[in-house]
């Protein structure tokens, strides 16, 4: 759907984007994350020609973005929907209106236009509020406006700029339930940038991590957070205080083994004690995933590795510092 | 903005203690004897400035008027480009940016009054002749359009940037950003905008009688101040004073409306 190689983007003589080299399927969600200013939001503005590129290649759909011209832009802005983190309706127009201006905007009849708003409403829950204005809608009722919005043209991919950054957390959730339910109705590609650890671990399958224009990180969701780099370690703040004494341990509990008792199981196995440190069980897509930090005696470390090495578990020791 | 029943009735209020002492006042001038024979006096004073005052008042709302409305569409149009070309614009033009910024605001330097005078060439070109009524549209029209666009282009730059954003992100063209998005998101803070410009050419009005233009101001100038009829200043001060308060209600009105 998406080819990236090699992309550059430059401010004046300021890069903002250096070699970003990824690629997104037909029907994934891929999320972009990053600190603000890490420019990710430049790179999902690429996508759809509002913001250039100096150098590398961007192909949307086949079509190289730089080359096109204005029509060219135009088609390939019908083919991607946008929602913002702070929605970006028309005050001055109601749900209708807002829904129905990319099609005004497309020259769509009159009638088709209606029945289509209407259609997409009741999509996203708001067909009773067809008539009020914008202002008096919640945060998330505005989002829901701004998907709607943004479905109109019934695009092939969908870009998220922080869509869900101005909500609350149970907003949020909602907002990335309907994002998923419409991906799977309407066959999306969505796009999803975002600073909230919890919203790329909660919809995305895979993600590239950014920072300060470069590529940290790619790859599936779920193994780039159960064995974070630095930067993303950094980013996701994942730190915890460890017992100065003795060795600290990082277990993960990837998908097959998440459920199984592994950490009783070793006490009783072993026979020794340990600490537990810190750890953290989350919701991924589909599945419960986390890491747990255990701390153990000097003496007991050999015993303790060669069980983990028998049980087929992924550890890490840890050093002080993160 | 927050002028509900409650502050309108204030304004009202207020108007209205404002008659009270104009009239007041003219009893004054009068000489006032007793409350009837002011009453009377007043009568006679209206009855004999009547045609004369409505004539003004017919000049000076053709001038006002029609020097809005071709001010505020010059406006608009200077504003559009001043915004498509602009350094945040959707087609930066720095040079034809520049060239704009500078003519705009060389003409609002202009004192009005000089302005007349320095186009009047350009006034007989135009209309024919550069004394009258009409022809003191065109003065009014040059100074009042760079300030009009000035506030049409202020106001085009208060609408999120975000809006414009999700327009072009579904393919809108300038065209359709400016008539689509820029002007009805701004509309109500234009309007009120002209509602204010409105007035403000109501007071340059008053100086058209300079070059014939008629009006309630050369009235006022001509037979109140150099043949010292006051009464005559006092009629078209309330009339001024009641076409001022009209214009001021009915942009807040159709923002209220609009908003």
């Amino acid at each position: 759907m998406i080819e990236v190689s090699g992309l550059e983007k430059r401010y004046g003589g300021k890069a903002v984007l250096k070699d970003i080299t990824f690629s997104v399927a037909r029907g994934e969600v891929f999320g972009v994350v990053g600190h603000s200013g890490a420019g990710k939001s430049t790179l999902l503005r690429c996508f759809n020609a509002l913001e250039d590129y100096q150098a590398g290649s961007l192909k949307v759909m086949g079509r190289e973005v730089k080359d096109l011209d204005r029509a060219g832009r135009k088609q390939l802005r019908r083919d991607m929907g946008m929602i913002f983190q702070t929605f970006n309706l028309m005050g001055s127009k109601n749900v209708f209106d807002n829904v129905a201006f990319p099609l005004e905007i497309w020259g769509i009849a009159r009638e088709k236009r209606r029945e289509r708003v209407m259609e997409l409403l009741e999509l996203v829950g708001l067909a009773d509020k067809y008539k009020e204005r914008v202002q008096s809608l919640s945060g998330g009722q505005k989002q829901r406006v701004g998907i709607a919005r943004a479905l109109a043209l019934s695009p092939k991919i969908l870009l998220c700029d922080e869509a869900t950054s101005a909500l609350d957390p149970k907003t949020t959730i909602a907002i990335l339930d309907l994002l998923e339910a419409v991906r799977r109705e309407l066959n999306l590609t969505i796009i999803l940038v975002t600073h909230q650890m919890e919203v790329v671990k909660r919809a995305c399958n895979r993600m590239l991590l950014l920072d300060k224009g470069l590529t940290q990180g790619i790859g599936k969701t779920d193994s780039l957070f159960l064995a974070p780099t630095p930067d993303l370690k950094k980013l996701i703040e994942d730190e915890f205080t460890l017992i100065p004494t003795g060795v600290n341990i990082r277990l993960w509990f990837p998908r097959e083994i998440s459920r199984n008792a592994v950490i009783t199981g070793m006490a009783r196995a072993l026979d020794i004690d340990f600490s537990i440190v810190g750890g953290k069980l989350e919701r991924y897509l589909d599945d419960v995933r986390g890491f747990l930090i255990i701390n153990v005696d000097d003496r007991h470390l050999e015993r303790v590795l060669n069980y983990l090495q028998e049980q087929k578990l992924f550890w890490e020791v840890m050093d002080d510092e993160i | 903005m927050k002028s509900d029943s409650g502050t309108q009735k204030l304004f009202l209020g207020l108007f209205f203690c404002g008659l009270a002492l104009a009239t007041f006042v003219l009893c004054l001038y009068l000489f006032s004897l007793s409350p009837k024979e002011a009453f009377q006096a007043i009568a006679d004073s209206f009855a004999r400035i009547r045609e004369e005052l409505f004539l003004s008042l017919w000049q000076t709302l053709c001038m006002v008027f029609l020097s809005t409305l071709f001010s505020a569409v010059i406006g608009f149009g200077l504003a559009s480009v001043m915004i498509i070309t602009g350094p945040q614009g959707l087609a930066p033009r720095p040079a034809v940016y520049a060239a704009l910024d500078a003519v705009v605001d060389v003409l609002r330097s202009l004192p009005f009054i000089i302005l007349i005078i320095f186009i009047m060439p350009l006034t007989r070109l135009v209309m024919g002749t550069a004394i009258g009524t009409l022809p003191t549209v065109l003065p009014l029209t040059v100074a009042a359009a760079p300030f009009a666009a000035r506030i049409i282009e202020a106001n085009f730059l208060e609408v999120d940037r975000g809006v414009v954003e999700a327009a072009r992100s579904f393919g809108a063209g300038i065209g359709q950003i400016i008539f689509r998005v820029l002007l009805p998101e701004a509309l109500p803070a234009i309007i009120l905008n002209i509602a204010v410009l409105a007035i403000a050419l109501l007071g340059y009005s008053a100086m058209a009688g300079a070059v014939g233009g008629g009006g309630l101001g050369d009235l006022a100038y001509r037979l109140g101040y150099n043949r010292f009829q006051n009464d005559v200043s006092v009629w078209c001060i309330l009339v001024l004073v009641i076409l001022v308060r009209c214009i001021q209600s009915a942009g807040n009105l159709l923002y209220r409306r609009l908003r």
